[in-house]
């Protein structure tokens, strides 16, 4: 529980208005982008690093449970402050500090969202690659928690490739920079553990990005398939063909429905499967690109290919993309999304095995994928009243991460392991593995104030039998 | 008490005989002679064959409290704090192993003492290669080159060992068998060990696999060999084709005091003020012309004198040639010094005049060598001995007020013991909290921390 006396310290130290409490602001803190709610106790607004530090002081002091968060847009339920305690905002340090396009840097606070920064650079020609779903509203230090991806990332990479340096506030309220403006930061690689920590080693309050020319042009089309694994199987093939497109994006029939019915982005809403493919670079280069993939997915036994021909084609293209989970929270409010990840030529086999997971727990699942990333984003639909449905969906989830498992991948590609995905780190991890892990934690935050119950599993008695089976 | 310890020591010995077969431990100062590091003569060197027996060694190191000292080819031994201790050198060349090639998800997993080289040319079979190339690659093994973080010209393209490594296998300080990462580009699953143990010198743990990420040899290539009058035009071109949507694979630039050593391979001779611009690029053959030309265009702008271009066995030969500078200029004058700039990429000109001034201030000759895409810069010096500690001093000072980092890499053993190797900074007490939780007896590579004190 936290004190009076407590309260007053944080409004001393951020002042009264940035100290929330009441039942309503509570409320609005207690969940993220996942189907789960715990109440924090208070809601603390930080505008510098100064202020951050002192809070977290304070917090370590009193073994006081402190969340940091941004937009709360995550997907794994991250900044759920399951133990109560402190949710540290920090949307409000929002400034840009600095745009160096000759040197390749952007100095931003962690409050920035994405898409704010890619505004800002846009005049100059530059932008900064990782582009998740989130970005109208994500924020920059939240992308770094979670280490986001994004549809450029086939191309480009993710996260933890554009961030070169960060001031970030320990547990214990002490500030270090991590990493550097230039390359090559001597020692440990001490940002590459940060990056997609999910909030329990520290809080970045200050991002040293790295920042790119845009390439000269860019061309997108649209590939529409009448099975799922044809476009899978393009989609390996376009790959191995050594082309890589900018982005190449996977959707299913039902989410083409589902986006129709809330954006107009011109997907078809009868076949089963279609890419979202865009190619950039020189615009010498391209027009051979596009041919060849055109052919491949000619070979696959493509339906129809569009190639956008107008910047409003393409726009409502991404358009449709880009709004695929906001247009099911429309529908089917209450949805799971799985992020498993599969090596890129086993995208196939991933989506044929997610369809019959979703036959046998009789579970709707709406289909999006990184396709070139090998990275799914099943979505699973139920009805939060109706109790076997939730039970069904939980166990088709679990199935899925399951099965990319078994085809030599990952239980997340991008949104992190958070609540939802605690138990299944045993799948990925041994208990070698998860001790290590569990000594960087030792390092950064020994008294795991920091976002506790949060990633690594509690350590469990080694003379308990295994954990229970889910029955297939 | 010297007895004790003698007998300890031949029970280590022993023990480590029993892990991995007498054949594969030497002692004795003639055969340990070649792996003098630091100053130290190891007590014995032994080869492991599996990630167990390397499991079975440290976990028996802890027992007898002895240090043990990662080794691959060995190329990178003589950089970083100096180590305190090095009892026995464990050699991973006998694990040089494909275990898995995945030609259509483009990655590979090796043992950790595969040599770069041998791997290219065996991905070079399914049109795959692996876009690390440093100086050593011919002899340098994948385990070490990750362990070091070594980089090559390709890098401004393809990104470091953190980019272009999905997951490492090691056996931790006290003799666990970890996994980190996967087989798949995206994987956020807990926290992310593999980029930790990626530049960590062997401190932390040994890798004995790891997983690389390939790309498809490119279709075309050519590396544009422009030489210009001096490093403000030289600097300039590379300004502008950084600022373009021109998307080179490396920019390298070499002054025509290191220039000296790139042979025969390049067809014409660098005059005294001279710099020389390699640019490479390729990709798809539409691409790399158009690159070609408006390179060229832009050369010509900056007054490039005698452009030449190098294309298939050519450009390979002259590649080969360039990596063989660092070698050569360290073989030629034993005791050079080498050092490490990282600069603000649009600085790196400031940072060539002002190397080049201390150079003059001193009366030294200093070569130089520079990623210009990543601001990174090697100078080399040939200097009398009382003059390397001001010079490398000078040089960091340089470096820092163009808002950059110095480092000293390959320096006489006294230089390294006397001065700090690397830049202050206030994380390494984080770094030595890591060494301690991981290493708590201090078994691993002990001295060569950051920061130092382990």
């Amino acid at each position: 529980m936290i004190e009076q006396s407590f309260i007053k310290e944080l409004n001393k130290i951020v002042g009264r208005e940035n100290v929330l409490f009441s039942m309503k602001d509570l409320i609005a803190y207690s969940y993220d982008a996942t189907p789960r709610q715990e109440m924090p106790e208070v809601i603390v607004f930080t505008r510098s690093t100064a202020e951050v530090s002192a809070v977290m002081k304070a917090a370590h002091r009193e073994r006081i449970p402190l969340v940091p968060r941004g937009a709360g847009t995550n997907l794994s339920g991250g900044t759920i402050p399951v133990m109560g305690g402190i949710v540290l905002e920090l949307s409000r340090m929002n400034r840009i500090l600095e745009i160096d396009t000759a040197n390749r840097r952007a100095v931003v606070e962690p409050g920035v969202v994405n898409l704010d920064l890619q505004n800002a650079l846009a005049p100059s020609g530059f932008f900064y690659p990782p582009d998740p779903a989130s970005q109208k509203s994500s924020t920059l230090g939240g992308n770094i928690g979670e280490n986001a991806g994004g549809p450029l990332c086939l191309r480009y990479g993710v996260t933890s490739k554009y961030v070169c340096g960060m001031e970030v506030v320990l547990a214990s309220g002490e500030v270090v920079d991590i990493g550097g403006y230039v390359d090559d930061p001597p020692g440990y690689d001490l940002r590459g553990l940060f990056i997609g920590s999910e909030g329990i080693l520290g809080i970045a309050t200050k991002l040293i990005l790295y920042i790119i020319p845009k390439p000269e042009t860019s061309q997108t089309m649209l590939a529409i398939f009448d099975t799922l694994e044809d476009g899978g199987q393009a989609v390996s093939d376009i790959i191995s063909a050594g082309i890589t497109p900018g982005a190449l994006e996977l959707l299913d029939k039902t989410m083409c429905w589902v986006i129709e019915q809330s954006v107009s982005a011109g997907y078809p809403t009868d076949a089963e499967g279609v890419l979202l493919i865009e190619v950039a670079g020189l615009a010498d280069s391209l027009d051979r690109q596009v041919k060849e993939i055109s052919e491949t997915c000619q070979r696959n036994k493509v339906r129809e290919l569009r190639i956008a021909q107008t910047n409003a084609e393409r726009d409502a293209l991404w358009k449709g993309r880009r709004g695929a989970f906001g247009a099911v929270a429309r529908i089917c409010p209450p949805y799971s999304v799985c992020d498993g990840t599969v090596p890129r030529d086993k995208l196939a086999q991933a989506l044929h095995k997610v369809g019959e997971i979703a036959e046998k727990y009789h579970v709707l699942i709406a289909n999006v994928a990184h396709a070139g990333d090998g990275n799914l984003h099943p979505l699973i639909l139920f009805d939060a009243k109706n109790p076997d449905e939730k039970v069904a969906a939980k166990k088709a989830g679990n199935e899925v991460l399951d099965a990319c498992i078994a085809l030599g991948g990952t239980i997340t590609g991008e949104h992190g392991i958070g609540l939802e995905k605690m138990d299944a780190m045993h799948l990925m991890f041994g208990p070698a593995d998860i001790a290590a892990m569990r000594k960087v934690k030792q390092v950064f935050d020994p008294e795991d104030v920091l976002n506790p119950g949060k990633m690594l599993p509690p350590v469990v008695d080694k003379s308990l039998p295994a954990k229970e089976e889910v029955p297939h | 008490m010297e007895k004790t310890a003698s007998r300890e020591r031949q029970a280590f010995y022993q023990k480590l005989a029993e892990i991995v077969g007498p054949e594969k431990v030497m002692t004795g100062n003639q055969a340990t002679a070649p792996y003098e590091v630091d100053g130290l003569m190891p007590g014995t060197v032994a080869f492991a064959s599996t990630t167990g027996q390397v499991s079975q060694i440290i976990k028996a190191a802890n027992e007898f409290r002895t240090s043990i000292i990662p080794w691959g080819s060995g190329s990178k031994q003589q950089v970083g704090p100096c180590l305190s201790a090095a009892d026995t050198i464990l050699c991973l060349k006998p694990m040089n192993q494909i275990v898995e090639l995945n030609a259509s998800n483009f990655t590979v997993q090796v043992e950790a003492g595969m040599v770069n080289g041998e791997l290219q040319r065996q991905l070079a079979k399914d049109k795959l290669f692996f876009p690390l190339d440093p100086a050593y690659m011919e002899t340098s093994t994948i385990g070490g080159e990750i362990a070091a973080n070594a980089t090559g010209p390709l890098r401004f393209m393809y990104g470091a060992a953190r980019d272009l490594v999905l997951g490492v296998t090691i056996v931790t300080p006290t003799g666990d068998i970890i996994h980190t990462g996967g087989k798949t580009m995206k994987n956020v699953a807990g926290i992310d060990l593999c980029k930790m143990f990626i530049g960590s010198w062997g401190t932390l743990g040994i890798i004995t696999e790891a997983v690389l990420r390939l790309f498809p040899l490119p279709e075309a290539s050519k590396s544009l060999y422009l030489t210009f009058a001096n490093s403000d035009d030289a600097s300039r071109l590379a300004a502008q084709l950084l600022n373009s949507v021109l998307t080179p694979s490396s920019i390298e630039l070499i002054d025509w005091v290191a220039g000296r050593n790139l042979g025969d391979t390049y067809h014409s001779r660098l005059e005294e003020g001279e710099v020389l611009l390699i640019i490479n690029t390729e990709g798809g053959s539409e691409a790399v012309e158009r690159h070609w030309r408006e390179i060229n265009t832009l050369a010509e702008a900056n007054k490039v004198r005698s452009p030449v271009t190098l294309e298939g066995e050519e450009a390979t030969l002259a590649w080969n040639a360039y990596r063989r500078v660092h070698q050569s200029i360290l073989s030629a004058m034993p005791s050079t010094f080498q050092g490490k700039a990282s600069v603000p990429i649009s600085k790196l000109g400031d940072m060539f005049k002002a190397t080049k001034e201390v150079g003059g201030r001193y009366h030294v000759e200093i070569g130089i060598r520079a990623h210009c895409g990543n601001g990174i810069l090697y100078p080399y010096v040939a200097a009398k001995d009382d003059d390397l500690v001001n010079i490398i001093g000078d040089l960091r000072q340089a470096a820092v007020s163009l808002r950059g980092l110095f480092m000293v890499e390959v320096a006489p053993l006294w230089v390294r013991k006397k001065i700090d190797v690397m830049p202050h900074r206030n994380d390494y007490t984080l770094m030595k909290r890591l060494k301690t939780e991981f290493d708590p007896n201090n078994i691993l590579n002990p001295g060569r921390v950051a920061g130092g004190l382990y």
